[in-house]
């Protein structure tokens, strides 16, 4: 369950820089670095609950999107396998 | 600015055009980023899943609208009033920013995502600060302020039951204690209108033995205030509720009703900041389905319908809360349930919220009709909500098809071998 | 200080109002700037100068050749308008008049599961069809970036390209036949023969393209009858990486010609648009810089038919220098093209901050053999105009497959401006681009747009020397079905028919 906490949600995780222009709060999740928001854009106040809704919403949307398609999404990464054992056993 | 002499702080009057351009100005800047990152990309990807737009086809009510109005009251092309009365038609769902790539794809990336349903609360509040809000708001909230309740159950001065001295007449028979660590928030709509929904839930939390009491002096969360527009009066009412919170020692809100979750998480924070570190905001719906999970109650009676599920907009789509009732549902014997999925259901709505219904009545029934009619096509006898602002709506456009509106917490309730009891509204 | 806008004539707005009745016309202001723009980069500091008298929102067909015949009356222009999403300013209109707006007429009339079609307005989204199609087991697979929100109408008034065309063919495959209202109001079906849900016709005159892509300059589609699919049993989509452009160019056209059934398009991305995705794509940020271009192709058919196909296609590309993505970064990336506009955020600065930007793509055809050159020709376009103005920013070059042999492919350049600071000079500099974009795509034996339509500022005073005589036949063509000039006039330099009879 997911109580909402004034502190916790304002309060996100430190950051680790993971490249140039991008660093990472919240593990898999990748951010702008902030310093490319100074000039002429600035940061919204975003609530932890936010960022973890749109990430949550987004992978939702693309499995929709799939379903939307197709019946059935096929793997490639098991057909790369398939073919290399085939390759090696020949 | 130049308000008139004796006009509110921050507000001016439609005689003084200087005051409300100068409004408009500090509007415009605020929302100028924001309007650009919507015009400058046009997507629309909004549209089709707008409510008010699928039973419309209204392209000047959608959110790429709502935004462009921002970019053209800069080019000085559109003046507020061309553009005041359009705000009225949405629901604030939030389907738009939540379809939005800008949130979607990006949002969180950027920590800069699209939020409609700020922007025409924003320009809503310009509207009332101008003196060109409409008269259906004004009379709503002016009543509201005058009951400290919502006019739920209507205008009659005589007696309509709304008012301070019966908020908790639907608890009458449960002897529920006043204050506490945790207590039970019940918003307007179920405490005056569909009070079957607090005695279910109140029955349910007390079967588990959960530990809660009602507020002393209950008010209207304010949420609906902040939504037409009229901020004054939301944080007049918030404050009201946060300082009865203290003064009992209130550490945790169980909270039934979507919209006030809304209310406590989003606009509670923002007025308070600090002051509201210390009080915990919990969802009935969660609750219940922890409940469950920990076998601390188990549905058994069995229930002999074939329901669908419709997702609350304030709880799928901004909260991303889909999962839980799912949980419910399937925990309860004898149901067949025929769901269709929280995406699939960010383009579904009743119409009921954000002021809609109060203002342009028949686009909420338009909405709830297209929303049952989705439900007549998976041949089901029942259409369960969570949020009982829907369920007036949502019910009304059902009987005609023959489709039960009920609420979540009512049929767990029903599963859990409880006599509810209340009313399901008219 | 607001524009003064050319007002529609009180007696016009009259003759709208008792045609369709008071609530579907619209007057006020807002609404018709609202009805003004298309996606960006619109000349918004210009945008008065589109904005149209008056906005009607007909129902029926009926009333739209009601409208048409009134327009014709009063001499007054008429520009259609269904999703507004088109990346050529087809709906814009240039001298007022009346805004046909045609998103009411979204009604599903009909779905034959034997003969496989449906007949629907023209004011259907092709997602919300689908979702729809999807309870029966079809789907109408016309894919444009805009799927989510573009309309059935303007994929006929824009003839559109879809991203599985290579599968399943293009808008003018799909749709089999159309209502359509000539410029003089007359009502017509058009479509391959008499019948409307034939798909091969040898009678009489092939009309049906005509009627398609013309950019409202031709009158108006109201109703389509739609060819559908069963919903396809599988789909994969691998995404590979590779060290150089060079070689994802040879790979993706050995892939293309491996001539697989269920093969539904392919894509590849060049090393600019690669470091572009580096700025804000989750997919791309954490990759080694040795990626350098990307290749992705579509299969989409029954299982066994795409899993074949996928074998031969996983093992051409692993043997011509191409690394797998994965499935992650696959099947994600692949669900995100089905709605792949840009997010303005993507916009940079020289110094490398976030500013918002609007998205435009400069689309052509081309055939694979000269995407390179043509590739080579356009970014060095594109450096010119970063030199010349902070606010235009190279997003990088996409080329998609035209069809299932490879012969020629989309190709785009993704260019961002900053609206926020466009003004006449940057906006110049930018038409005098999109000139030079559609240069090179001329001179290489290509065709302007694979994709958009040619009739926005700039690449519209090539579509004369692209088309050569046929260019002469449009106008005679023009003339001959709208003497008056009604249908939105201006577009194509059409107005050239009438200056030759003046």
């Amino acid at each position: 369950m997911t109580a909402y906490r004034y502190a916790d949600e304002t309060t996100p995780p430190d950051p680790v820089q993971v490249s140039d222009v991008a660093i990472m709060r919240f593990e898999h999740i990748f951010e702008v670095d902030p310093k490319l928001m100074t000039d002429h854009l600035s940061q919204q106040e975003f609530p932890n609950w936010d960022t973890i809704r749109i990430v949550a919403a987004r992978h939702s949307h693309l499995a929709w999107m799939h379903d939307h398609w197709t019946l059935k999404v096929l793997s490639a990464g098991e057909l790369l396998d398939d073919i290399t054992r085939e390759d090696a056993g020949s | 600015m130049s308000a008139e002499p004796g006009a509110a702080p921050g507000r001016a009057r439609p005689d003084d055009p200087a005051g409300v351009e100068g409004l408009a100005s500090e509007f415009v800047a605020e929302w100028r980023d924001a309007a650009y990152n919507c015009y400058s990309s046009g997507h629309k990807f909004c549209r089709e899943v707008c409510p008010v737009m699928q039973v419309t086809r209204n392209e000047s009510w959608t959110p790429t609208a709502f935004h462009a109005n921002v970019v053209a009251m800069e080019k000085g092309e559109l003046e507020l009033a061309d553009v005041a009365e359009d705000y009225v038609n949405c629901t604030q769902c939030g389907a738009c920013e939540l379809r939005c790539p800008n949130t979607l794809f990006t949002g969180d990336f950027y920590r800069f995502r699209t939020r409609t349903v700020d922007l025409v609360r924003s320009m809503r509040a310009l509207t009332v600060d101008a003196g060109l809000d409409q008269p259906s708001y004004a009379r709503w909230n002016l009543l509201t302020d005058e009951r400290r309740h919502e006019p739920v159950l209507g205008e009659a001065a005589d007696g309509a039951p709304v008012g301070q001295d019966r908020v908790r007449d639907w608890a009458d028979d449960l002897d529920l204690p006043t204050g506490g660590a945790t207590i039970l928030f019940v918003d307007c709509e179920a405490a005056f209108y569909r009070t079957s929904v607090p005695r279910a839930v109140a029955q349910i939390l007390g079967l588990a033995g959960v530990e809660f009491g009602l507020m002393r002096e209950q008010w209207c969360c304010g949420g609906p205030a902040a939504e037409m527009g009229y901020v004054d009066q939301a944080k007049r009412f918030a404050r009201h509720n946060l300082d009865d919170w203290r003064a009992s020692g209130v550490e945790r809100v169980i909270v039934l009703d979507p919209h006030d979750y809304i209310t406590f998480t989003e606009d509670y924070p923002r007025y308070f900041g600090d002051e509201f570190a210390g009080i915990e905001i919990v969802l009935a719906i969660e609750v219940l389905a922890e409940l469950i999970r920990d076998g601390r109650l188990t549905p058994s009676v069995s229930i002999d319908r074939t329901i669908t599920y419709h997702d609350p907009c304030r709880l799928n789509k901004r909260k991303g809360v889909w999962k839980e009732p799912r949980e419910i549902l399937r925990a309860i014997p004898g149901l067949i349930f025929k769901d269709v999925d929280h995406v699939t259901q960010w383009s579904y709505c009743s119409g009921a919220g954000g002021g809609l219904s109060i203002a342009k009545p028949e686009l909420t029934a338009a909405i709830s009709e297209r929303r049952m009619g989705q439900a007549a096509e998976l041949e089901v006898d029942t259409l369960v909500s969570a949020c009982p602002w829907s369920e007036r709506p949502l019910g009304a456009a059902g009987e005609s098809l023959a489709i039960e509106v009920m609420d979540i917490h009512e049929l767990l309730a029903e599963s859990l071998g409880i006599e509810v009891g209340g009313s399901r509204g008219a | 200080m607001s524009t003064v806008l050319t007002e529609i004539d009180p007696e016009v707005a009259e003759a709208l109002r008792a045609a369709i009745g008071d609530a579907h016309v619209i007057a006020d202001r807002a609404a018709r700037f609202h009805r003004a723009r298309v996606p960006a980069p619109f000349p918004v500091h210009r945008w008065a100068e589109h904005v149209p008298g008056i906005v009607v929102l007909p129902g029926t067909t009926a009333e739209v050749a009601a409208i048409v015949v009134i327009a014709n009356r009063f001499g007054v222009p008429v520009v259609p308008r269904s999703g507004g999403t088109g990346l050529t300013d087809g709906a814009v209109p240039l001298r007022g008049g009346i805004l046909l707006d045609l998103k009411r007429l979204d009604e599903i009339h009909e779905i034959d599961l034997e003969n496989r079609t449906c007949r629907v307005g023209a004011g259907v989204n092709m997602l919300k069809l689908n979702e729809v199609l999807g309870k029966h087991g079809l789907i109408y697979p016309d894919d444009p970036a805009s799927y989510p929100c573009s309309l059935v109408g303007g994929r006929i008034g824009t003839s559109g390209w879809s991203l599985i065309g290579s599968r399943y063919g293009h808008t003018r495959d799909l749709v089999l036949s159309f209502t359509h209202v000539l410029p003089s109001g007359q009502v017509i079906q058009v479509g391959d023969g008499g019948g409307a849900k034939l798909s091969k016709s040898s009678s009489g005159y092939s009309l049906k393209q005509l009627f398609m892509g013309h950019q409202g300059t031709l009158g108006v589609a109201t109703e389509a009858t739609l060819k559908l699919y069963d919903k396809p049993e599988a789909e994969l989509s691998p995404f590979w990486a590779f060290e150089s452009y060079e070689e994802a160019y040879r790979a993706v056209g050995l892939i293309v010609r491996a001539n697989c059934a269920t093969f539904a398009g392919a894509v590849i991305f060049d090393p600019e648009k690669v470091a572009y995705l580096r700025r804000d794509d989750e997919a791309y940020i954490p990759q080694p810089e040795s990626v350098r271009a990307l290749v992705c192709a579509a299969l989409y058919g029954n299982e066994e038919e795409v899993e074949a196909g996928g074998r031969r296609l996983m093992r051409i590309a692993r043997d011509h220098g191409g690394t797998y993505l994965g499935d992650e970064i696959s099947q994600g990336d692949w669900a995100a093209r089905h709605d792949r506009y840009a997010t303005p955020l993507h916009g940079r600065t020289r110094a490398g901050q976030v500013v918002p930007m609007g998205w435009h793509c400069e689309d052509a055809s081309i055939n694979y053999t000269a995407v390179p050159a043509v590739r080579k020709e356009w970014h060095e376009i594109m450096a010119r105009l970063c030199r010349a103005s902070e606010i235009f920013d190279d997003w990088g070059i996409f080329a998609y497959t035209n069809g299932p042999t490879g012969a020629d492919y989309l190709v785009e350049i993704d260019v961002g401006i900053w609206e926020q600071e466009l003004d006449d000079e940057a906006w110049q500099l930018w038409v005098n681009a999109k000139r030079e974009f559609s240069a090179v795509a001329i001179a290489h034996g290509g065709s302007i747009s694979a994709c958009h339509g040619s009739c926005r500022e700039g690449e519209v005073d090539l579509v004369p020397t692209e088309l050569g005589g046929v260019f002469d036949v449009m106008l005679t063509i023009k003339r001959a079905l709208d003497p008056g000039n009604i249908m939105n006039p201006g577009k194509y330099l059409l107005d050239r028919a009438y200056e030759e009879v003046e």
